[in-house]
């Protein structure tokens, strides 16, 4: 089941690169955090960590609902473009995501001999880093490079909650705060995109 | 054996059926009164009744091209996987086999297209062969990597691999290879973001176009050909991807097939109502985002074993 959402996981990060639209990025993105936020919850019920349950509901609520209805919000607010072209044509992403993909799964091989359990998921979530690294190269706009961001810190809550048995709960409370953080930044970059737009 | 007899003859009837759901499922959601589930069968006696009409720039092609693009796809229906526990099923055909026939029946139509020699045939034609040409290669490694997963490279023996015990731990890749059959279900069978069943407007149509100049006997022909290839899909899909319901007793696991394959349709019907037709320039886009998933769905198999 664990296999299930983390391939959803990098099925839905895939799609977000192809998405030519503002709002449906957003709903991959949500998406994306949603099944980020379910397999916490599997991983702490499977190893019986509370603080890990609290994580995967706070990343539900924060992440996939919170975080992109603000967003929404904000981009109606301030009359963002909604059409983002990615800047690299489709034809070459066919060919860049996989060898992205290939090279990734190569790079993480001589790792994951060290990680006891789930030793798959490791290369899984630094492949989806570096996809959510082409997500922000491949934009122009503010917003598509901020959901980059956002998915990129997804990633490395997937390595997290994967590669170690339970992250100290500080630590990721603290990566929560800081995401709230980068919204506020984020609201006051849009604010500069609207005074040059205007 | 009478379950292998029995199952081909269900498909057979199903087809017709399924589609016209999918339309009166369609005119639901938008508010319509819906058509009636046996319009198919209406349609197809209406056509049977009806004179057949050649076109006198036609040579002989046209003729027996219909029969061409039926029989590959019937031929296909005694390839797919079993739908009750114990059925007689063909085990040696492989993703090759099935991807060819298929092709081969497209090739037909395609030569219809072009042989009455009309604008729109040739339009249709065209259009086709750039779509097919780039659902191929996706559909091959597909139904390969499910094949590799479930430890046999024949469709059928896949099939029941997959149904008794199910590959838990390529779950991953599992999924991308049901992402990409998705999409290919949709192109192949000119479903709305590829190509809309429904208009005659030039700029649009693909499948229409080819069909244009039949009549009568020959476009009854044809309609039974696209319901078959839809079913043909469905069934290849739902036994793929969805394989649960074959350990029970044989009336039990038959409803469950079938209720499947209406689960696929309303998939179907949703997906065309809420999307938009993309234009055909951007056809390759989306076929690239289903070939990118089954070259995932492989390496991950292979690399990760996940």
């Amino acid at each position: 089941m664990v296999d299930f959402f983390i391939g959803l996981f990098l099925a839905s990060l895939i799609t977000a690169l192809f998405t030519t639209r503002l709002y449906r990025l957003l709903v991959w993105y949500s998406f994306n955090s949603l099944t980020l936020g379910v397999l916490a919850l599997l991983i702490g019920i499977k190893i019986d960590d509370n603080a890990m349950l609290i994580t995967g509901i706070a990343t539900i609520v924060i992440k996939a609902i919170a975080i992109p209805y603000f967003l929404k919000s904000f981009s109606q607010k301030f009359h963002f473009i909604r059409q983002i072209q990615p800047n690299i044509k489709i034809q070459y992403a066919i060919i860049l995501i996989p060898a992205i993909l290939v090279f990734t799964f190569y790079l993480a091989k001589p790792i994951t001999h060290m990680i006891a359990n789930n030793s798959n998921y490791v290369a899984i979530s630094i492949s989806s880093l570096f996809l959510s690294l082409l997500l922000m190269m491949e934009h122009k706009n503010v917003a598509p490079k901020i959901t980059g961001f956002l998915s990129m810190e997804n990633s490395l809550f997937l390595l997290g909650i994967t590669a170690t048995n339970g992250m100290p709960m500080l630590v990721e409370l603290g990566i929560f705060f800081d995401l709230l953080m980068a919204i506020v930044v984020i609201n006051l970059l849009f604010r500069r995109e609207e005074m040059k737009n205007a | 054996m009478i379950f292998y007899i029995t199952t081909i003859i269900l498909l057979l009837l199903l087809a017709p059926i399924l589609l016209s759901f999918i339309k009166s499922l369609k005119m639901l959601l938008l508010f319509k009164r819906p058509a009636p589930l046996l319009q198919g069968y209406k349609n197809f006696a209406k056509l049977m009744q009806k004179e057949t009409i050649v076109s006198q720039e036609t040579s002989s092609i046209t003729t027996y091209a219909p029969f061409l693009v039926l029989s590959p796809l019937l031929v296909t229906m005694f390839f797919l996987p079993p739908i009750v526990h114990g059925a007689f099923y063909v085990s040696f055909v492989d993703a090759f086999t099935i991807t060819g026939l298929i092709s081969l029946s497209t090739f037909f139509l395609m030569l219809l297209g072009l042989d009455s020699a009309s604008a729109f045939g040739g339009i249709g034609s065209s259009r086709e062969a750039f779509i097919s040409a780039l659902v191929e290669p996706a559909m091959v490694l597909t139904v390969f990597s499910v094949s590799m997963m479930a430890g046999d490279l024949g469709i059928g023996q896949a099939g029941v691999n997959l149904a008794e015990h199910f590959p838990k731990e390529h779950m991953a890749s599992f999924l991308f290879a049901g992402i990409s059959f998705f999409i290919l279900l949709v192109a192949e069978n000119g479903r709305i973001p590829v190509d809309n069943p429904e208009t005659h407007l030039e700029l649009t149509m693909v499948h229409e176009a080819m069909i244009l100049d039949l009549s009568g006997v020959y476009l009854a022909i044809i309609e039974t050909a696209a319901s078959v290839k839809f079913v043909i899909f469905a069934s290849l899909f739902v036994s793929l991807f969805i394989p649960v319901g074959l350990e029970y007793s044989a009336p039990i696991a038959i409803l469950i097939f079938i209720a499947k394959l209406f689960g696929v349709a309303i998939a179907v019907a949703i997906l065309e109502v809420n999307t938009a037709k993309l234009r055909l320039f951007k056809v390759p886009n989306l076929l690239g985002i289903s070939i990118v998933f089954a070259f995932l769905s492989l390496i991950t198999f292979y690399v990760l074993g996940a």
